[in-house]
């Protein structure tokens, strides 16, 4: 079930015109053309982004600036922006902006995606291309006193590097210094019981509303990407994306760089292993969301709700078949290139009761979810209406998932670059049109639902799937070694939304460029463009209705 | 009536040391008082410790505390020594003397309101003739605790919430004191023994059981309007505003560890118990009760109280910051008022 088998006029037949149509499109912009395996390179002068993007963006429909890479090579350095459209998915290209050794400044695409100011701030951080018209080019994850760029070339590891308190210093100081004197300065975490990790979220309120916020992140940065550029494809990079978005959705997670991979390496995998990876993704999928459920509640209610234990008690009957299945709770460690590490649990029936055991107890318990949260009037009167997304800002912010989703967002990459075994499978993408924290909580208690629905499907197909045919691997080199600057980025549905992958192949068994896309770090983004004006406990909740993972943002 | 009027405590105390004058009042007083605070002090640790963990957990599908003693009771013990012998820990610039007060006002002015209220089986320090309002003034005095708190911490959160705090206290207090005084308009007196006498005599007999004149079935729903206001007024979901853990950490006490912690907790606690003494005596008869002692059932009635709050805590989601303030004076204060009003006419009209 590779991707070229499943379209094979829209993505190789479409791929040439397609590159000369966009570059007939963009005229004397291009100056050069590149491939890549899921979409045409367009060259661009750094000094011409913003014309090209536009162009893209309003003439072409390309309106999801969905990642920004940016990479160092021995005689330039290059940003890549990866765009695609979200009415059409496999539509993708790519937008490469080289630039000099000596002086590496790009032109900002921030004017045309307002995603791009973090992407952006990120590529300075991490590469050191500088972006010219960006509003606020500074590190994003690691602290502003940093030496050096740690993904480029010629940076120095063993430098000591000293990060002082200076920064973080008593924010008293500054409360009154603003000009309009009422507002307060207040650091809301990374030490806060609703921040749902090490985020920092710096608020300046009057009185009780929030004026201007900014979240802070990188308290949780752990080099993810760097991490698997120092490993070999076939299996020191798997573990890796179980630590990206921790809470519970491993195996989404081991799916995108499966996906990517065995699209670089042309893989396949195998249908019988293709089911068992739909089966247990989306039971990753009702664990995640049962926490994000679990925890909202908690941010919505306060410390002692009912609620957050009742999800966990249903989030644990997952956990545990899930448990049986990989032989780990949490750090999964499932997926292999070209299939799965082992074949289901014997005995069989035994586990297909568990699994069908907790389907036919779902729905009692979302009927009591919704008895206790979505019909309860102070939840209603809380969330409906705050933290409003309207869905042209949701896309100029490249979110993805339950958040874009909850905008009026029709979105899903399970369906619209449809991979796995869901396009065999009858289900539906959720979507609401609230657009504000009520609707995204919606959104995932009714994907639940949806995902339940897929499992059941899964579980008839393997229960009687013939013996002998029950195929788990594909063969697949001991080693690989992809093709010399082969480029791909390839994305999955992960439980907070799109999460995207870029290798690019440098002839070697482990990638030259490793590059995540994490959909929390995009969602996160909107944090501001929802909260400012409104209470605190509404930034809170928006916060909690973001369902972001500090691990999968930081990375 | 005042033939009907028990005798205090302190007067039982120095009556039986046969002491007379100002040294049996002192002697009686002081003895009275070491009592009521006792039997609140360990109402209180058997509620937070203990109780507290087991209602939430029981509500939340969880087990809670179960190691030490019969059903985990006796985790108390290790608890208190626990809590207390954490660091003091005093941050950069607070406000000293007020920093170091306020865990003592707190819990100060709840006991104090006690002094009024009628516990049954003779067990009440004072019986004044303006006992209710010193009720309400008594646990008045927390609000300044709270202020002082939040004020002297020296942080940001601790002062939110004590803006919070002292906002929802004028927001509620109002509609807590006007349905009260629906009470005393039914009563003609302030005197709590003589409120609870008034609701001794039978309201109606129904099959031979005679239902007393609690003014909980007499006006039920001035009852409501009382437990709610009162429920904000001890900070509870789902007006938990002033802590709000999730939104502003926790709100005036973020910043005080080991055994002022414990001193301001130990205030919230017997303030929820106050506003159950305070409501059981209202409404609900004071001490009366059937077959039972009257202490028995006067701490049936305020544990009931305590119950409830944790079940809204529990249950209840919170309001928003002006969704509260809204409510109290949108919704409580116009409708104590029109309850009022009200009682005032009919009982003007029966009279």
């Amino acid at each position: 079930m590779s991707l070229e088998e499943q379209q094979p006029e829209a993505e190789i037949e479409a791929g040439k015109t397609r590159g000369d149509e966009l570059a007939e499109l963009l005229g004397d912009l291009v100056i050069g053309r590149e491939e890549h395996l899921n979409a045409p390179g367009l060259v661009i002068r750094p000094d011409q982004v913003q014309d090209a993007l536009f162009k893209l963006r309003d003439e072409a429909g390309f309106d999801h600036l969905s990642c920004v890479t940016a990479e160092e090579y021995e005689d330039r350095y290059e940003s890549i922006y990866h765009l695609t459209k979200y009415d059409d998915r496999t539509d993708e290209v790519s937008v490469v902006v080289p630039t000099s050794k000596d002086d590496p400044v790009s032109q900002s695409a921030e004017p045309v995606f307002r995603t791009a100011d973090w992407h952006e701030r990120e590529a300075y951080d991490l590469v050191g291309i500088k972006y010219e018209g960006h509003p606020d080019l500074r590190r994003i994850l690691l602290p502003e006193t940093w030496q050096g760029h740690p993904l480029g070339l010629d940076y120095d590891q063993d430098r000591p590097q000293i990060a002082t308190l200076r920064e973080h210093a008593n924010p008293l100081e500054q409360d009154h210094t603003g000009e309009q004197g009422n507002t307060m300065y207040i650091n809301i975490g990374p030490h806060h019981p609703a921040t749902h990790g090490v985020l920092h979220v710096e608020t300046v309120v009057d009185g009780e509303q929030v004026v201007d916020l900014e979240p802070d992140i990188g308290y949780l940065h752990r080099c993810e990407e760097q991490m698997c550029q120092q490993g070999t494809y076939r299996h020191q990079i798997m573990p890796y994306p179980d630590r990206w978005d921790y809470i519970s959705a491993g195996l989404l997670n081991e799916w995108a760089y499966a996906r990517t991979a065995e699209d670089l390496a042309d893989i396949e995998v195998p249908e019988y292993a293709q089911i068992i990876r739909t089966m247990s993704a989306e039971l990753c999928r009702i664990a995640s969301h049962m926490i994000a459920l679990g925890t909202f509640a908690l941010d919505v209610y306060g410390d002692f709700t009912a609620i957050f234990m009742y999800a966990m008690r249903d989030r644990e009957i997952v956990q545990n078949i899930l448990e049986d299945l990989t032989g780990q709770r949490m750090m999964f460690n499932y997926f292999r290139l070209g299939g799965v590490v082992w074949d289901l649990p014997e005995p069989r029936e035994e586990f297909f009761e568990k699994i069908r055991d907790f389907l036919d107890d779902l729905p009692e318990a979302l009927e009591e979810y919704h008895d206790m949260i979505t019909s309860n009037e102070i939840l209603q009167a809380r969330t409906v209406g705050t933290g409003v997304l309207p869905p042209e800002v949701a896309k100029s912010y490249g979110a993805t998932g339950p958040v874009a989703r909850g905008s009026g967002i029709d979105y899903d990459l399970r369906r619209d670059d449809s991979y796995g075994y869901y396009d065999e499978l009858d289900w539906d993408v959720v979507v609401e049109d609230g657009c504000d924290n009520f609707s995204r909580l919606l959104v995932r208690m009714r994907e639940v639902e949806e995902s339940a629905k897929i499992i059941q499907q899964c579980v008839d197909l393997l229960e009687d799937w013939p013996e002998d045919e029950r195929n788990i691997q594909a063969n697949v080199p001991r080693t690989l070694k992809p093709e010399e600057d082969t480029e791909i980025y390839r994305a999955v549905e992960g439980a907070k939304g799109e999460l995207g992958i870029y290798i690019r192949a440098d002839g070697t068994d482990k990638p030259g460029r490793f590059k995540i896309r994490s959909p929390c770090f995009s969602n996160l983004q909107t944090l501001p463009e929802m909260s400012e004006g409104e209470y605190i406990p509404d930034m809170i909740a928006s916060l909690g209705s973001l369902d972001i993972v500090l691990g999968e943002v930081d990375r | 009536m005042s033939a009907t009027l028990q005798t205090t405590l302190p007067d039982t105390i120095s009556g039986l040391l046969g002491l007379e004058g100002v040294l049996g009042d002192l002697v009686g007083g002081l003895v009275g008082a070491f009592i009521i605070a006792n039997i609140m002090l360990i109402t209180t640790a058997i509620a937070g410790p203990w109780a507290k963990r087991k209602i939430t957990a029981a509500f939340g599908d969880r087990i809670a505390v179960n190691r030490i003693g019969p059903f985990g009771l006796l985790v108390i013990i290790p608890d208190a020594v626990r809590l207390m012998s954490k660091e003091l820990i005093v941050p950069e610039g607070v406000d000293r003397p007020a920093w170091d007060l306020a865990p003592m006002v707190i819990p100060f002015s709840a006991l104090l309101g006690f002094a009024v209220i009628p516990m049954g089986s003779g067990i009440q320090l004072a019986d004044p003739e303006t006992g209710l309002a010193f009720a309400f003034a008594a646990a008045s005095i927390a609000s300044l605790g709270l202020v002082m708190s939040g004020y002297a911490s020296n942080n940001k959160f601790s002062l939110i919430g004590a803006l919070r705090a002292v906002a929802a206290n004028i927001a509620y207090e109002i509609p807590l004191v006007i349905t009260a005084a629906s009470v005393v308009i039914f009563t003609g007196s302030l005197r709590m023994s003589e409120i609870v006498a008034v609701q001794a005599e039978p309201l109606l007999t129904i099959a031979g059981v005679s239902i007393p004149t609690w003014f909980a079935f007499v006006n039920p729903f001035a009852f409501v309007l009382f437990i709610i206001a009162n429920l904000a007024e001890v900070g509870r979901n789902p007006f938990d505003i002033p802590e709000a853990p999730t939104e502003i950490v926790a709100g005036y006490q973020t910043e005080y560890s080991s055994i002022y912690f414990v001193l301001i907790y130990l205030g919230e606690f017997i303030h929820i118990f106050l506003g159950g003494a305070i409501a059981a005596t209202l409404f609900l008869g004071g001490p009366a009760g059937p077959f039972l002692p009257g202490f028995v059932w006067f701490v049936i009635k305020i544990w009931a109280f305590f119950l409830f709050t944790q079940w809204a805590r529990s249950a209840v989601p919170r309001l928003r910051v002006d969704q509260f303030l809204e409510v109290g004076w949108k919704g409580m204060l116009v409708l104590s008022f029109a309850n009022l009003v009200l009682t005032a006419i009919i009982v003007g009209v029966i009279a």
